[in-house]
């Protein structure tokens, strides 16, 4: 874990395209957000490998993703219900249930439904916040942090060795 | 030491968006996933069993293992406990493996179709090693408790006098008071009009006075006219005693009335107060006249689970598998929903299956056919027919039935015939003070029983012949219930099926209940008779002494009632017969004589 946030830290502080991490957080977020054994996740995982986007970022967004999953479960269940029980959009889900496409995505499953439609949702938000937070961090937090006695002090320890090591 | 730093220019060389090693990772990532899943595909339909199926049935379920086959596609499942979510530390089911056959023509557009699937070693209400977790309780706890309350609510105590008495409110004593009251209150109207009684001197003085009148000398109109009026006098004088008169009788007749009915009321109270003790002796065991559902209840609904199987066991996940709302899923589970057309084929399926029950060394097969929670779909309802002859347990047993859910609830209908059933040493009653077991019978059991909208009815009889019941009794009163048991050697048993497919309500009835009922209630009498008899000279004695003590009272009324009456008759009768007639008489005579002397 410790190489993981180091990794991170790395492409963070590194010339690792902004868009580069931002994508790897949104893609991460719906992977672990959204139930993992789904079609769905394999075109995630082949974006996330196939374009340069960082795979660190990726990995450690679906990890901390997955664990907020856990919470808003519950949240993600409810909103697939609502929709797959509405009287109203009964023709579309009973028109998508026979295409074979839509069932291999399996969006007649309450949670799979809600989940994918709440990270679609938060999908753009998470991007340019996440692309904004990383370039201030670049032009205005890193030299200021990079002074604070408390980060000297930890640059002197066995994490900032492992840190160090870490070719970006 | 000096340092020299160089200043490169960085030379930006793009980088292109994609990178083809990921699709490489990517591929190989696959391959893993398909190997991964290859190999533990077993533990995954294991899982996903225990998970999906424990989601419908609202409490744990348990798969000790799981083999596939690839040619042809098919499943073997052992070792299968279903966890009853009222009784979490029993299995609604116990199945000791199951093999299916999946047809891969359906399973390839998405339906799961099985063509035959033989369940073996299926038990019902088997304990479990360790309780089970519970996702949804089920709503039929009032149902479960039902049995086990009905022998605690069995008063196994004799009905105890005194506690009748302090119930009774005792009618003699308050109708002695009340007839207290009358008396004195009409004793004191009495009071006070008996001073305006005419004594028999003022009668004789009367008659004495009006002799006067009417046989004195009258010569002359003059005369005639005096006496008139002497008359007229006296006559007023009666008619004022005649008005007292008739107020006494009035007086006297209400009085006599209102104590004469107190008296009675007083009278009568002990008869009813014993009456009524006697009721509440035989309504404190009323609550007996139920022995056929207290004693057999629990036993009968036990074995209804197994007439009831299809209904119990198998709707409800049906129903669950139909209608979304109705399963609350396991967290991070979520619910599938089903959106097929209702042309297009089932999306689960099992068009035949054969279902092996086991009771100790008897095995009875039950073969289904159309297993599916989409009935409208297939056009078809789930049937089940059971046949066995000559078992161990039974001398024959027919059972068939179909069940189907529609939009309205699930409808089924089903009936049976079992003959012969050997029953040995079943425990009926294990209470300290009531202990009650069949030692051996023979059970005929025949009936129907439909379901409408999930609603049941319905029912059977149970003959159970050549019986042997053991019963014994702690106290004299369940000794009763326990002595009449012994004495059985048949019983034809009425049962009734009604209520909610989920809480589903028996009601039981016998000839016992009657029998048994009677002979509670008079050995409840039998053994209050000492307490009762005293109560009764009791109440008799404080009836008779009030009666005794003021019966003057009511005879003193009466005779002033009766003089009044012959006192108001002699006034009336020297009113009319005497004077009226004489005074005419004597008028009529001088008027002859004053015309015949012209």
């Amino acid at each position: 874990m410790l190489t993981l946030l180091a990794k991170f830290l790395k492409a963070l502080n590194s010339e690792s395209g902004a868009w580069a991490l931002a994508f790897a957080f949104v893609l991460g977020m719906m992977m672990g957000f959204t139930p993992l054994w789904r079609v769905h996740n394999l075109v995630i995982l082949l974006i996330a490998l196939l374009f340069r986007i960082n795979l660190t970022g990726f990995i450690l967004s679906f990890v901390i993703c997955s664990g907020v999953a856990y919470l808003l479960d519950p949240w993600f269940h409810q909103v697939g219900f609502y929709l797959l029980a509405h009287e109203s959009w009964q023709p579309l889900w009973q028109s998508l249930y026979q295409s074979a496409f839509w069932r291999v995505l399996q969006f007649q499953h309450s949670l799979t439904l809600g989940s994918v439609l709440i990270s679609l949702a938060f999908a753009p938000i998470l991007l340019f916040a996440s692309f904004f937070i990383i370039m201030q961090y670049r032009k205005r937090i890193q030299a200021w942090f990079n002074r604070l006695k408390l980060v000297q002090m930890l640059k002197a320890n066995r994490f900032w060795a492992i840190y160090s090591g870490i070719r970006g | 030491m000096k340092m020299t730093t160089t200043k490169t220019n960085p030379t930006h060389v793009r980088r292109s968006a994609i990178r083809w090693p990921g699709l490489a990772a990517f591929l190989i990532i696959c391959a893993l996933l398909a190997a991964f899943s290859w190999l533990l595909l077993d533990t995954i339909i294991k899982w996903t069993l225990e998970r999906s199926v424990g989601t419908l049935n609202g409490a744990e379920v348990n798969i000790e293992s799981v083999d596939h086959s690839w040619s042809p596609l098919g499943v073997t499942i052992t070792g299968i406990q279903v966890t009853d979510p009222a009784q979490p530390d029993f299995n609604r089911l116990v199945i000791r493996d199951v093999t299916a056959d999946l047809n891969v023509e359906q399973l390839l557009m998405g339906r799961f179709h099985f063509e035959n699937v033989v369940s073996t070693g299926i038990r019902v209400h088997q304990p479990r090693a360790a309780t089970g977790d519970v996702y949804q309780v089920p709503d039929k706890e009032a149902m479960k408790g039902w049995a086990s309350d009905g022998l605690a609510a069995l008063n196994l105590s004799m009905p105890n006098v005194d506690d009748i008495v302090a119930r009774l409110e005792l009618k003699t004593p308050a109708a002695i008071e009340q007839a207290k009251a009358t008396l004195a209150e009409q004793k004191s109207r009495i009071d006070e009009v008996r001073g305006n009684i005419p004594t028999a001197e003022d009668l004789k003085a009367y008659e004495a006075e009006l002799k006067k009148i009417t046989s004195a000398e009258i010569k002359t109109p003059q005369q005639l006219q005096a006496k008139k009026e002497e008359f007229e006098a006296l006559k007023e004088k009666f008619e004022a005693d005649r008005a007292q008169l008739k107020a006494i009788k009035e007086t006297a007749t209400t009085a006599l009335d209102k104590v004469k009915a107190e008296f009675a009321a007083v009278s009568s109270a002990p008869g009813q107060d014993m009456e009524r003790a006697q009721e509440l002796m035989q309504l404190n065991s009323a609550g007996l006249t139920e022995i056929t559902a207290v004693l057999f209840g629990e036993q009968m609904r036990q074995w209804s689970q197994y007439i009831l199987l299809a209904y119990e066991q198998l709707a409800p996940m049906l129903a669950r598998s139909a209608d979304e709302t109705l399963v609350k899923p396991q967290r991070g589970e979520g619910i599938w929903f089903d959106f097929s057309d209702a042309n297009e084929p089932p999306s689960f399926l099992i068009k035949k299956a054969k279902t092996e029950f086991a009771w100790n060394e008897t095995i009875l097969d039950v073969n289904w056919a159309n297993i599916t929670h989409q009935h409208e779909q297939l056009g078809q309802p789930t049937t089940f027919v059971a046949r066995a002859d000559n078992s161990n347990l039974w001398q024959s047993l027919n059972l068939n039935g179909e069940l189907a859910l529609t939009a309205a609830g699930i409808d089924a209908k089903q009936q049976w015939q079992v003959k012969g059933i050997r029953l040995d040493s079943v425990q009926l009653s294990e209470q300290s003070e009531f202990m009650a077991n069949i030692v051996a019978a023979l059970l005929d059991s025949e009936g129907a029983v439909s379901l409408r909208d999930s609603m049941f009815d319905g029912g059977g009889t149970v003959r159970l012949s050549d019986m042997q019941l053991d019963a014994s009794a702690e106290n004299r009163w369940a000794e009763v219930i326990a002595s009449a048991l012994r004495q059985l050697s048949r019983l034809d048993i009425n049962a009734d099926i009604s209520g909610a497919l989920t809480a589903p309500e028996f009601a039981f009835r016998s000839d016992l209940d009657r029998q048994l009922g009677s002979a509670l209630q008079a050995s409840a009498l039998e053994a209050g008779k000492t307490e009762l008899a005293d109560l009764r000279s009791q109440l008799q004695e404080q009836s008779n002494g009030f009666l005794g003590a003021n019966e003057g009272d009511l005879n003193g009324i009466s005779e002033l009632l009766s003089n009044a009456e012959q006192r108001d008759a002699k006034l009336q009768e020297l009113l009319k017969a005497k004077f009226e007639s004489a005074i005419e008489d004597k008028l009529k005579d001088r008027l002859k004589g004053v015309i015949g002397g012209n």
